[in-house]
């Protein structure tokens, strides 16, 4: 961490010896406790882009908890304010596993249903108080261990003490690959997944930070309050401020939940006592208005809007070492043992049979090619193939899968995506999918080896060799200058050579490729085919759809020809050409 | 058996008014895949359009329908030129950011505008009672159940009649596909709006009698109109009304049969619990 910043938390710390004004201390405080809310609320909806307007559940469950435990079993708020972290994350991660499958809608729409569920279920609730509430115990006024303060000076430091804690916590996330993993989730969960992520296990690493973060803010709030009910600590306009804050300060950013905590719990005092005559609701309206305009406007808030006036940083490039070639060079046409064995492999959606058991298989070394016309369930057998798609029936087996050569085979029927690609399997997407916010360098790094990176792993940065990966990747393909532009800058053909380098990154040992010279131009074409040959020479495996006849005809060892979800054929590519059934099915002669 | 029976006319009937509720947010959550937040504000905003015509002029809600409800329509155009428009193409995080600010804006502005009292009207001609399969309903309800069961008929005999009907289909299933087909996708996407707010206002303007309106109202109802919407399945009108009337029922039994207190808790479990496991509805066929 900087000199700077570091200077900056110990004038924050110094506060209270300048100003002595209760009317500000109180808005400093709230705005310390809000703020670390607003970026516990940050690092689940601003990194991983999965918002939540339930926040309150958790900001309840620390405040609620450890005052039970504080008046009924004279638990003190030291320790009890952990306990309240534990009880919300168990919440966070009971709400996110079953919803982080679905869309983003969906975890939205249940973290608000779960928000009124609780507050009506402790509103009639006597043995927590119900709607009359709880009050904390204040003859314990004055005892530090229980907390309790008579002065606003110790609740300021404490609650800035908790904001600097959800700082760190954001800035290591930041700058660790769960941040970067995180917004790949965000930007293209299916791409990401592609990659070996496994996103929902992020997700809800993320959620469970961020809920015990909240219940801890909540915590401090109840003893500094000194009284809860379910109308200040689990209203959903509470859930609002938290998601407003980090939106208005710039959610995805360390600093912008700060901003923004600071800039409303500041505005709402002052401008609330100027609103104050006209009735509550002006505030909010104000809020909701600054909400659409920022939404509309400038996404990334406060944070973004200073970034705008800005240069952008320049990135360091990073040399690539010399290409000493990568894996060892298996000789080519040796027919080795199977990698990929598919047997019988059928899908239907509803009434419509996409496959109707297809049965292939490609060996170590190959290069594969997948023909057939449109319709043919090519892409329905790739989805199958990678996860993305649960067969209806048939068995796809991967072998040297364990990441020995000739390891176990290994059943991946049925399997999600990021699980299989991380058994050593690779693939592009017909309609190609890059992150288009992140660099071409952090959209490599989203590809990196994720077999055994536990979660301990993800809280590091990117490990160097990774990083020369990714270098000798982009050189590789003619990037090397993109480093850092964000590959919704790159043209057509770079975003393509851009995703080719992402499938290879982890050196997988068979990669699927969907389509990957449409749309591109000859001379990509060319570069595009030299790629898949450097690396088939190099040893790694090829499954290729693609419609361009010359590129299949020049590449493939192999080919299968697919029509209404049936292997018609199967053969070298001339005999394939030369095959009278195959020339009245594509070609309608 | 008695009680049983009350409490699934009552929740019938309250279920077809959720029916209601849902169908302009089903609409627009099917046609471009945003989900409006605000679509409950916009009933609450009819349910005091209804208060004041009432008072200033009148007006009972057959009268307040034909005043208000083309109001409604233009609201929703308007809101979708001045707002939507600009976040059709945007990452869903800002869609969901957008409607939820619209949200906060019309709820705190009916909040600084007519206060926190609960304001409600008297409808003498319906004020009588119904008997539905030998139970008791009040007059006002069984009207807003009829109104809603005519909304549902008018736009279904709508989108499948007309060439403008078929047109908002097709952009439905492909917006992409339906410009090149020359279909102005803009102008479907505003009617959307337009008929979504419209049918919200349908159901604030005959919820007024017999249910009050304060700021908010639309707490509880927007909830109940996701829980609908996605109970029910995408992809068709039938989905929020089979969802609507599921809701209503779980409501209304398990309301009066165990805890009366608790009956919105039965029913954000209930939705909670579709989520978990059937997310795709009970008559949705695709993968969310």
């Amino acid at each position: 961490m900087s000199l700077p910043v570091v200077a900056l938390w110990i004038a924050a710390a110094c506060v209270p010896l300048v100003v002595h004004n209760a009317y500000l201390m109180n808005g400093l405080i709230l705005a310390c406790i809000y703020g670390t809310a607003a970026q516990a609320w940050n690092l689940l909806g601003g990194y991983g882009g999965q918002l939540s307007f339930g926040h309150a559940v958790f900001f309840g469950a620390g405040a609620y908890t450890s005052t039970l435990l504080l008046v009924s079993a004279r638990v003190s708020p030291w320790a009890g304010m952990w306990a309240g972290a534990a009880v919300a994350a168990a919440v966070a991660l009971i709400v996110g596993y079953p919803t982080f499958r679905l869309r983003r809608h969906y975890f939205a729409l249940a973290t608000l249903a779960l928000a009124e569920l609780v507050r009506i279920v402790v509103l009639n609730w006597p043995a927590v108080g119900g709607a009359v509430g709880l009050y904390l115990p204040v003859r314990l006024l004055g005892r530090t261990d229980a907390m309790m303060w008579r002065t606003k000076p110790p609740y300021y430091e404490l609650a800035l003490a908790l904001l600097a804690v959800a700082c760190a916590l954001a800035w290591l996330v930041d700058r660790t690959r769960l941040g970067l993993y995180l917004r790949a989730v965000d930007q293209d969960e299916g791409a990401a997944q592609a990659l070996g992520v496994p996103a929902r296990r992020y997700k809800l690493l993320a959620i469970g930070l961020s809920a015990a973060l909240t219940a801890l803010a909540g915590s401090v709030f109840a003893q500094y309050v000194l009284y809860i009910d379910p109308s200040t600590v689990l209203d959903s306009s509470r859930s609002v401020l938290f998601a407003v804050m980090a939106l208005l300060g710039g959610r995805g950013t360390v600093i912008g939940p700060v901003l923004g905590a600071g800039f409303l719990t500041l505005v709402s005092q002052y401008a609330g006592g100027a609103l104050g005559g006209l009735g509550r609701g002006y505030d909010y309206v104000v809020y909701g208005l600054a909400i659409m305009i920022v939404a509309v406007y400038e996404p990334r808030g406060l944070a973004g809007l200073a970034a705008r006036f800005r240069r952008a940083r320049g990135v360091p490039a990073v040399e690539p070492q010399a290409d000493g070639g990568s894996g060892g060079p298996a000789a080519r046409h040796d027919a080795g043992p199977p990698v990929l064995d598919v047997r019988d492999l059928a899908k239907h959606f509803g009434g419509v049979q996409a496959l109707r058991g297809v049965t292939l298989d490609v060996k170590r070394g190959e290069i594969v090619g997948v023909l057939g016309p449109n319709g043919a369930g090519k892409s329905t057998l790739f989805d199958c193939v990678t996860g993305f798609v649960t067969p209806s029936g048939g068995r796809v087996t991967l072998r040297g899968g364990d990441g020995s050569l000739d390891g176990r085979p290994a059943e991946i029927t049925g399997r999600g995506p990021a699980w299989i690609a991380q058994q050593g399997l690779a693939r592009t997407f017909q309609l190609m999918r890059v992150f288009p916010a992140l660099t071409a360098m952090d959209n490599l790094l989203v590809g990196q080896e994720h077999r055994g990176e536990s979660l301990l792993a993800s809280l590091t940065p990117s490990p160097p060799a990774a990083r020369l990966r990714g270098a000798e990747l982009l050189h590789l393909v003619g990037l090397a200058e993109h480093v850092g532009t964000p590959a919704s800058a790159l043209s057509y053909g770079q975003q393509k050579l851009l995703s080719l380098a992402m499938a290879l990154m982890r050196r997988p040992r068979l990669v699927l490729l969907d389509e990957p010279v449409a749309g591109v131009n000859l001379t990509v074409i060319e570069r595009i085919k030299a790629h898949i040959r450097a690396q088939n020479a190099a040893g790694v495996t090829f499954l290729i759809i693609e419609h361009n006849m010359d590129v299949v005809m020049e590449l493939a060892d192999r080919l299968y020809f697919l029509a209404e979800g049936r292997v018609v054929t199967e053969g070298p590519p001339d005999a394939i050409q030369r095959n009278e059934e195959v020339l009245r099915l594509y070609y309608g002669r | 058996m008695e009680l049983f029976l009350a409490a699934a006319v009552g929740g019938l009937v309250m279920g077809l008014i959720y029916a209601l509720v849902s169908l302009g947010l089903g609409l627009i959550w099917g046609v471009m895949d945003v989900i409006n937040f605000a679509h409950a504000e916009y009933m609450m905003l009819a349910m005091y359009a209804m208060f004041f015509a009432n008072r200033w002029f009148g007006l009972t809600p057959p009268g307040g329908l034909v005043v208000i409800v083309p109001f409604a329509f233009v609201a929703g155009v308007v809101t979708y030129r001045v707002l939507i428009r600009r976040v059709v193409q945007a990452p869903p995080v800002t869609q969901i950011f957008t409607t939820f600010g619209l949200l906060f804006f019309l709820r705190y502005l009916a909040f600084a505008a007519f206060g926190p009292n609960y304001r409600g009207i008297a409808w003498p001609a319906a004020s009588g009672t119904v008997v539905i399969a030998g139970v008791p309903v009040g007059g006002e309800k069984v009207a807003a159940a009829l109104a809603a069961l005519a909304t549902y008929a008018l736009l279904h005999a709508w989108l499948q009649g007309t060439k403008t009907g078929k047109a908002l289909q097709a952009t439905a299933q492909n917006p992409v596909a339906a410009l090149a087909l020359g279909i102005e996708v803009e102008r479907m996407y505003a009617l959307a709006w337009g008929l979504s707010i419209a049918t919200a206002a349908v159901a604030g303007v005959f919820l007024l009698p017999f249910y009050q309106a304060s700021p908010t109202v639309a707490d509880a109802f927007v909830l109940i109109a996701f829980a609908s919407v996605v109970l029910g399945g995408f992809g068709s009108l039938l989905g929020p009304l089979v969802g609507g009337v599921a809701i209503g029922l779980i409501e209304g039994i398990a309301g009066t049969l165990l805890s009366p207190t608790f009956k919105l808790v039965f029913v954000f479990a209930a939705f909670l619990l579709v989520l978990f496991v059937r997310p795709t509805g009970l008559l949705g066929r695709e993968t969310p």
